[in-house]
């Protein structure tokens, strides 16, 4: 079989323990998921650590992990510049919308939205922010699964998305967000002991001296050819766009559905307000070691590594691990590249798991029971549309993902999920929260600016139109070059929120605006977690 | 025990949610918070976007050298994770300390209900259970 041609099978091996362990889980988990608050939000029975870790778990995709590592591979400081926004998008997260969420919500960012506004409507443009950034998202993760996984262990792109939709699939399904979150849990664990463990390895190197390793990283940065540099301008050279970039990171994650969504597992907003504690200080600790990773990959592999390491360097990881373990062809490497590659492959299977989830929790939640069926569903029907929702959601993620093929642009398309999220769910949910005049026309509006101009923008931007990023002229237009959309769909989307508002006749909002206000800060009449 | 109802929040009228805004306790929970929360949310997106303005507008700047391999740029990059630890913990202890007591003599005191999670409807039972939940929870949390 031409399937099985160049299989690493101690990789395979790997997979196959990563793949056992968690379908116990979901095996386990399936009983526990059957009602709805058990299937959305896990009966709110998760404590604040292990939301913590399970955060983590969602949130450091593929592109957190070996994406970055490659990109500081490649470019140098200009990397790093991904992590520190992803972090920092964190206190974004922490205090504007952690608790308020858990105090406020049920299962979707629909929720908090309609709880003060006209649930139709509200619930439809939440659902169309959810939708647009869990697409681009699990699409992004589909492609690089398909890619990395072809790479690492010689099994054929299209297989390999089939494979790792199936098992996304079986999780979501049967073990709804009990299963999810403890296979977020467990490769958040394995995530940070393999991350752990080879910076210990290249730290070792340089008898555990960080600046030696700054030292040689730049020495081999000096080869014919390089890009890499100790200081910023080699990857993300045009200034605006790197302004853009950075404004859309640090809001964006407080959009992402699918780490909202998280916030709804837990008893109380004291165990949601811990969980981002604990989950700053393990994706921070984790971006902090991307360094180690990446300097570590240019002071061994060497320029001579990067067309081995593929587009963007998202090999430059693992071929480091391999390099770690003994070289090509030894026992040592075959096994540490093949610990890294599960290691990857549990990392990409917890986010698509969590995409998925937050997908079909907003067409079953918003669109089916609560606009279709006007709450007269039962509970288990709505539980079977979100396992139909999921089927279908996953379907369709996997078909675009490989009728799309290797060619999509994975950092293109997540870089386009956060600015989605930034620009058309971050506005209304702050604006709900914080604005006693916010009223559903602002709402609807403020979503569809976010989402037309994001997209719009995107769609005329030069890293559509085949140029290089950061190139001048490539685009659709001359007099537009920014490749993220953030610096002008951001505001847009609080434009929207605004003009909408001030606009719209309707009144008569103030009364349940208290009633949130309260709700929100101290989580009065806010859902219980299921008893038992 | 009972599944809580898929359906219908129990917006009981019971909840004084009006009484409760007005209270001495809640102004000063909005207050407290706000006055943590507002000028933190300022100094790190002030912090966080100056570093991104100088890794896009000052190149040379942050190339410089501290010492050996270690730029400047990087030495900026590891205070942003300074400030996120420093932030998230005096976020953490101000919220344990001082905004949760307040909220919890907040909803006491005057909202007619002792009882801070939404009953789940029909089920008179709910109280007791939940009751026990949300301290089991408190300490899970705390450690």
């Amino acid at each position: 079989m031409i399937l099985f041609a160049a299989v690493n099978t101690t990789a395979l091996i790997v997979f196959g323990l990563v793949l056992s362990v968690t379908l116990g889980i979901t095996w386990w988990a399936s009983k526990r998921a059957s009602s709805a608050v058990g299937f959305y939000a896990a009966g709110r029975g998760i404590t604040g650590f292990q939301n913590g870790l399970a955060i983590s778990g969602d949130y450091l995709s593929a592109a957190s992990f070996l994406g970055i590592a490659g990109l500081i591979y490649i470019f140098g400081f200009d990397g790093f510049v991904y992590s520190i926004g992803f972090l920092v998008a964190f206190l974004t997260v922490m205090f504007l919308l952690a608790e308020r969420m858990r105090n406020s919500g049920k299962y979707t960012i629909a929720d908090v939205l309609s709880f003060r506004l006209r649930e139709r409507p509200a619930r439809v443009a939440a659902a169309i922010g959810t939708l647009n950034v869990a697409a681009f998202y699990l699409i992004a993760q589909m492609v690089g699964a398909g890619v990395l996984i072809q790479a690492l262990v010689g099994i054929d792109f299209t297989p390999a998305v089939l494979i790792t939709g199936t098992f996304m699939l079986v999780y979501v399904v049967f073990g709804g967000m009990v299963a999810t979150t403890w296979v977020q849990i467990i490769k958040a664990v394995l995530l940070m002991i393999g991350i752990v463990v080879m910076s210990l390895f290249v730290l070792e190197r340089v008898d555990f001296n960080p600046i030696e390793l700054f030292n040689s990283a730049e020495k081999a940065g000096k080869a014919e050819g390089s890009t890499f540099s100790l200081g910023p301008g080699t990857f993300l050279k045009n200034n605006t766009d790197m302004v853009s970039l950075g404004l859309a990171l640090v809001l964006g994650t407080a959009g992402l559905p699918h780490i909202l969504m998280r916030f709804f597992t837990v008893p109380d907003a004291k165990a949601a307000r811990s969980s981002v504690v604990y989950a700053m200080f393990i994706i921070g600790f984790f971006y902090l070691l991307t360094t180690i990773i990446g300097f570590g990959a240019r002071a061994i592999l060497g320029q001579e590594g990067v067309e081995k390491a593929g587009t963007g360097g998202n090999l430059a990881a693992p071929n480091l691990a391999e390099e770690l373990g003994g070289g090509a062809g030894t026992t040592g490497g075959d096994l540490f590249l093949a610990i890294i590659a599960g290691v990857a492959f549990a990392t990409i299977l917890a986010v698509v798991a969590g995409l998925v989830l937050s997908a079909s929790s907003a067409v079953a939640h918003d669109i089916w029971s609560s606009i279709i069926r006007k709450g007269k569903d039962s509970e288990k029907e709505e539980v079977l549309v979100a396992k139909v929702a999921a089927l279908g959601i996953g379907a369709i993620a996997m078909f675009i993902a490989i009728l799309g093929g290797e060619g999509l642009n994975v950092s293109f398309m997540v870089g386009l999920a956060f600015a989605i999220a930034a620009s058309a769910n971050f506005p209304a949910l702050l604006l709900a929260l914080s604005w006693p005049r916010f009223n559903t026309a602002g709402a609807v509006t403020g979503v569809l600016f976010g989402v037309v101009s994001a997209l719009g923008l995107i769609i005329i931007s030069p890293i559509v139109w085949g140029g290089p990023p950061g190139a001048p002229d490539t685009g659709a237009f001359k007099w537009y070059d920014l490749n993220n959309p953030g610096i002008i769909s951001i505001p847009m989307g609080f434009l929207g929120c605004y003009l909408g508002t001030v606009l719209s006749k309707e009144s008569g909002n103030e009364r349940s605006f208290h009633e949130l206000r309260v709700r929100a800060e101290t989580g009065l009449g806010s859902e219980q977690a299921e008893a038992g | 025990m009972t599944d809580a109802p898929g359906q219908a929040d129990a917006q009981g009228d019971a909840i004084n949610y009006e009484a409760v805004e007005a209270s001495p306790e809640f102004q000063e929970l909005v207050r407290k918070r706000r006055a943590f929360v507002l000028p933190a949310t300022i100094f790190f997106l002030v912090w966080y976007m100056g570093f991104i303005l100088l890794a896009a507008y000052a190149e040379g700047f942050m190339s410089e050298r501290v010492y050996q391999g270690l730029t400047v740029g990087y030495v900026l990059a590891l205070t942003q994770f300074l400030m996120v630890l420093v932030l998230g913990l005096m976020y953490l202890q101000r919220a344990n300390k001082t905004y949760d007591p307040l909220a919890e003599k907040a909803i006491e005191k005057y909202s007619g209900h002792s009882e801070r999670y939404a009953k789940a409807d029909n089920h008179g039972n709910a109280d007791a259970a939940v009751g026990s939940r949300a301290a089991g929870s408190d300490q899970g949390a705390e450690r």
